[in-house]
């Protein structure tokens, strides 16, 4: 990647390690640190790991509700409490060979938020977000190991992404929108979303063929 | 073997968490036959985990940490499995059911269709299960809304292609078309609608009251 610091510019890494949120490196060194703190609070059930980890990750999580829907913004905490009292809960579920400790946690925030959203809506329903996310017992440990590599690749080519598709993404994912209402905040034609959204996989590869 | 996929939007908006309930649950029981798929939204999630990762840190107030640790003792809430293997039918449809086949409350629509509701809880979208018997048809329909399908037993075929287990298709507005069952064997479909279906022939119309669009 190449906005990080060189290995040997010693006033780069001297910024670095006076903010603990940046990201160190891309084939996950930092991942791995957090990976590990998660097996920890898993096996020991050990308060202080978790203590850690919920002030590196609480923040990302607010961010994340904050950055939501405005009803589901306005509950951000409640929605702190709840995704870290699952990761706390679920722990044991986590597996570090399958994906990183922030991917699982991304997937557990997006679930309650969505779930706080339909809740605050008054949905009437049986189904939580999770229970739609049904794991299949398949994956291979090569299949598991691919899918870590892709996350790495991932997080390179993201920042290289034009700003007008790094934006709809944005929109998507972290606004929680459908590709119809990102069209109506920017203004473009649907078309539009659907074809930025379309480049910004193909050149994340995320698509493994065309569509 | 699967051969009609989501589209990229529905897999984005899948992945994202935006696609509406009944609309994820009859992608989901895609991915439980489609493997391909499973990978193309670990992918898209990958990307959402990424921004996640990247977002600017927001001020948790120190109390929250506490709220947090004076409820790690608390009882676990009980959840349902979530692990699936590829020859059992699909979790989420059984949960879905409550039951089996016949448990359901199928509504006759003529001799080779019959349809049951499941309730999602979904306000804006139907979630039906469609019985069509072996060589029979739905009568011609268009619908004002998308339609998804999604073939959990048997095949069908239409005027476009047939259509296997797992198969997953989206019709929108302007499609219209005659969905016939393969003539060996029954087949039974998912059927997610935003709007209600409309029948073509005259003598069908009469049949729409049963086919409005009943979300819960």
């Amino acid at each position: 990647m190449s906005e990080l610091p060189p290995e040997d510019d010693p006033e780069m890494q001297a910024q670095a390690s006076s903010q603990p949120n940046i990201k160190v490196n891309a084939d996950g060194k930092r991942d791995d640190e957090w990976s590990q703190c998660l097996q920890v609070i898993a096996k020991e059930r050990d308060r202080a790991a978790f203590a850690r980890l919920f002030k590196h990750f609480a923040p990302l999580v607010k961010a994340f509700a904050m950055s939501g829907s405005p009803l589901a913004a306005s509950h951000a905490d409640e929605l702190v409490q709840e995704v870290m009292l699952k990761v706390w809960q679920k722990a044991d579920g986590y597996n570090p060979r399958k994906a990183a400790a922030s991917t699982w946690i991304y997937t557990i925030a997006r679930n309650c938020r969505t779930d706080m959203y339909r809740r605050l809506q008054k949905f009437d329903t049986p189904l939580a977000a999770e229970d739609i996310w049904v794991e299949q017992e398949e994956e291979e440990p090569f299949v598991a190991v691919q899918q870590r590599r892709n996350a790495v690749r991932v997080k390179e080519m993201l920042t290289q992404l034009p700003q007008e598709q790094a934006q709809i993404l944005a929109k998507v994912y972290m606004e929680g929108k459908s590709h119809s209402e990102v069209a109506e905040d920017l203004e473009l034609p649907l078309g539009t979303v659907k074809s930025r959204v379309r480049l910004a996989m193909q050149k994340l590869q995320v698509m493994t063929e065309q569509r | 073997m699967v051969t009609h996929h989501p589209d990229t939007r529905l897999l984005n908006e899948f992945a994202s968490g935006s696609l509406p309930l009944a609309q994820s649950a009859c992608v989901s029981v895609h991915l439980h036959f489609c493997e391909r798929c499973r990978r193309q939204v670990n992918a898209l999630q990958d990307m959402g985990a990424q921004m996640f990762d990247t977002l600017q840190p927001a001020d948790v107030d120190e109390a929250l940490l506490d709220g947090v640790l004076a409820h790690l003792d608390d009882d676990v809430p009980l959840t349902y499995a979530s692990r699936a293997k590829e020859d059992e039918s699909p979790v989420l449809v059984q949960r879905l059911m409550a039951g089996d086949y016949q448990d359901l409350r199928w509504s006759r629509i003529n001799k080779a269709l019959q349809i049951a509701r499941l309730r999602t809880g979904d306000p804006d979208n139907e979630f039906a299960l469609y019985h069509i018997k072996a060589g029979g048809s739905i009568p011609c329909h268009s619908h004002k809304g998308n339609e998804l399908t999604l073939v959990l037993e048997g095949s069908f075929s239409d005027e476009e292609g047939v259509y296997q287990q797992g198969d997953f298709l989206m019709r929108d507005a302007e499609d219209v078309h005659t969905p016939t069952a393969s003539r060996t064997a029954d087949c039974i479909c998912i059927g997610v609608l935003d709007a209600p279906i409309r029948f073509k022939p005259w003598n069908y119309r009469l049949l729409n009251p049963f086919l409005q669009l009943q979300a819960s």
